[in-house]
């Protein structure tokens, strides 16, 4: 390896990757890459597997620094429980700022703590608790109370407790025994967003204790580096391309996967001028959402499930019904691939089903009401129209460019509503054909414009300019 | 001592901002912690601004006439999500046409409003019978 040279690796749940960079003076440059099958039970084995087949000849027990960074998304990844108090205010704002962080949101539930759902917090086994509720010197009452709840339950991951400022001291003292770090509410005002605390707080929770867990902190003593979970890699590449990159200012990712699909986007979420009164919290300007229901693979049955109108309309009902068996099958045989065209229709709806109902859960939504001084529009939620760039990565959306099949993204939008969606109206696709974002996230913390430039170079256009009817307002009004 | 939270917001489909920035200041330099919801402010914001800020009291106005269909259930709805005591304050032009607000009053008084006050009341007044009224329910809570 040259001196001016790094490496990347991300360990997924299935394949650890790896990559060597060339670090030019203003960018990086893809030399060679490798990949391995993630050895759960003892993650750097398949760490220095890929190593090895980047650079054969070398002794990686020797001393001596290398310019490595990593990202890890195995062992279920960053796995966050919530637990706030309005669903709509600081529950919504604390599942923004989970997954901002990087984090799957495995459980949440606003309100007050029942048996049940202390049950489910135990089941589903999270990394972190994160506790929140009441605006600074607001409601007191029920952060103390779950507080008091989660201390007498058999979670044993760390708490980390962003909510009321006053009610601190009783939810430190009922947590006494327990792993527990405060950090400034995420809602000091009501409706105002906090959410940089939480995100350091979640991700030194993760170094210091997730890390160890998932026996990663080997991988740690010896090169000297800390890992990312891998969403918060792609996260902070999102966030370097906007801010760095004059044409990238309105734009989108979807990572479509086998288990999940994670939609990021960076725009502003609300414009003054196009008239509409916003009701709800303002959504940050970089936003990522998780579902967990949408995938291609492992969620593949649910993917069907949520998408079943989506799919009906693309498909009819005979089509339908031989999708299910195909879906049946991928249940048996998460690893297939597809065989025929046939299959490859299959999969291209459901990836389509995916896409479809990520963006529309990710995008807010206006509608006109009628006032004594006229219509007035009402938006809740992000405003997606401006952007003009869809980004689309994951194993299943490389593999289409590669091969170049199309790709479904904002068809079947609907064209009039109550409530129409506030989804980009024209925009051009770009392939990460070669599946290299998350390696490139990996170094966007330390040279963000480097990073965001190579991001682009290994960016393919693909098709034309998609445009999206613009939904006409039931009762007929227009909108910027 | 800390300054009592309360919420305040215009009810239904009404976009009057004005008054609403009026209040937001006056009842702010009259020692209560504000949280304003501006307008076109449903009950369910309300009720939502009210748990998360632990308020005791909110102040809904009304200006265009449909007070009564915005008001009504608000009192009920407060229960069914746990805000059992809280203090509902209505004012404004609760009614078209010249109803007298005698009458007005009363109709919102059976709502299950705390108070209900018209277009020409006097903000001091509204100011000092909330911090009366905030004290007492603190009393009995005690």
């Amino acid at each position: 390896m040259s001196e001016a040279a790094v490496i990347c690796v991300d360990i997924g749940s299935t394949w650890t990757k790896g990559a060597i960079f060339r670090h030019d003076e203003d960018r990086f440059s893809l030399v060679k890459r490798a990949s391995v099958t993630t050895t759960t039970d003892h993650l750097p084995d398949a760490f220095y597997g890929v190593l090895n087949q980047l650079e054969p000849k070398r002794d990686w027990s020797e001393e001596g620094r290398v310019p490595l960074y990593f990202s890890s998304s195995a062992k279920g990844g960053l796995r966050v429980a919530v637990v706030g108090l309005v669903p709509e205010m600081s529950l919504h704002i604390a599942r923004l700022a989970a997954f901002s962080a990087g984090a799957r949101v495995v459980a949440s539930f606003p309100y007050r703590l029942t048996r049940s759902s202390v049950a489910e917090i135990e089941r589903s086994q999270p990394d972190i608790l994160l506790l929140c509720g009441g605006t600074d010197g607001g409601n007191e009452r029920y952060v103390t109370e779950n507080a008091q709840v989660i201390a007498a339950s058999d979670f044993g991951g760390t708490i980390v407790y962003a909510g009321n400022n006053l009610a601190t001291d009783a939810v430190a003292d009922a947590l006494a025994n327990r792993k527990l770090v405060v950090c400034e509410n995420l809602m000091p005002e009501y409706g105002k967003l906090n959410t940089e605390p939480v995100r350091n707080a979640i991700r030194t929770v993760f170094l210091d204790s997730i890390v160890t867990g998932k026996g990663l902190s080997e991988i740690v003593a010896r090169f000297g580096v800390s890992p990312v979970p891998t969403p918060l890699a792609v996260f902070n590449l999102v966030q370097a391309m906007g801010e760095h990159l004059e044409d990238w200012q309105n734009f989108a990712v979807i990572d479509l996967g086998g288990a999940t699909t994670d939609f990021y986007s960076f725009s502003e979420a609300w414009f003054p001028e196009s008239d509409a009164i916003i009701k709800g919290i303002i959504e940050p300007k970089v936003k990522r959402t998780v579902e967990g229901d949408l995938g291609m693979r492992i969620s593949a049955e649910s993917a069907f499930i949520s998408g079943g109108d989506y799919l009906r309309t693309a498909l009819g009902d005979e089509g339908v019904l031989s999708l299910q068996d195909y879906v049946h099958r991928l249940l048996q045989n998460p690893a297939h691939l597809p065989t025929d065209p046939k299959e490859i229709e299959f999969d291209r709806h459901l990836a389509g089903a995916c896409i479809h109902h990520a963006l529309l859960r990710h995008a807010g939504t206006v509608e006109e009401v009628f006032t004594t001084k006229g219509p007035v529009l009402v938006q809740a939620g992000k405003d997606l129209r401006r952007i003009d760039k869809i980004i689309g990565t994951g194993g299943y959306l490389a593999a289409c460019a590669r091969n170049q099949q199309s790709v479904l993204i904002g068809d079947q939008m609907p064209e009039a509503a109550e409530k129409v969606p506030l989804v980009p109206q024209s925009f051009s696709y770009f392939a990460d054909r070669d599946y290299l974002l998350p390696f490139i996230g990996c170094l966007a913390k330390d040279f963000p414009k480097q990073a965001a430039l190579t991001a682009v170079d290994y960016l393919v256009q693909s098709g034309d300019q998609v445009q999206i009817p613009s939904p006409t307002l039931c009762k007929g009004g227009h909108f910027l | 001592m800390r300054p009592k939270n309360i919420v305040l917001g215009v009810i239904g489909f009404d976009c009057h901002s004005v008054g609403n920035k009026i209040l937001e200041t006056f009842f702010t330099e009259a020692g209560f912690k504000v949280h304003n919801l501006g307008v076109m402010v449903s009950q369910e914001e309300f009720i939502n601004a009210a748990i998360e800020t632990n308020s005791k009291a909110i102040m809904v106005s009304s200006l265009y006439g449909h007070g009564e269909i915005d008001c009504a259930g608000l009192r009920e709805r407060c229960i069914e999500k746990g805000l059992d005591d809280i203090l509902l304050y209505v004012g404004g032009n609760l009614v078209v046409g010249k109803t007298p607000f005698a009458q007005v009053e009363e109709k919102f008084l059976k709502m299950g409003y705390d108070r209900v006050f018209g277009p020409d009341c006097s903000l001091e007044h509204v100011a000092e019978l909330l911090h009366q009224d905030l004290l007492s329910r603190e009393e009995k809570e005690d």
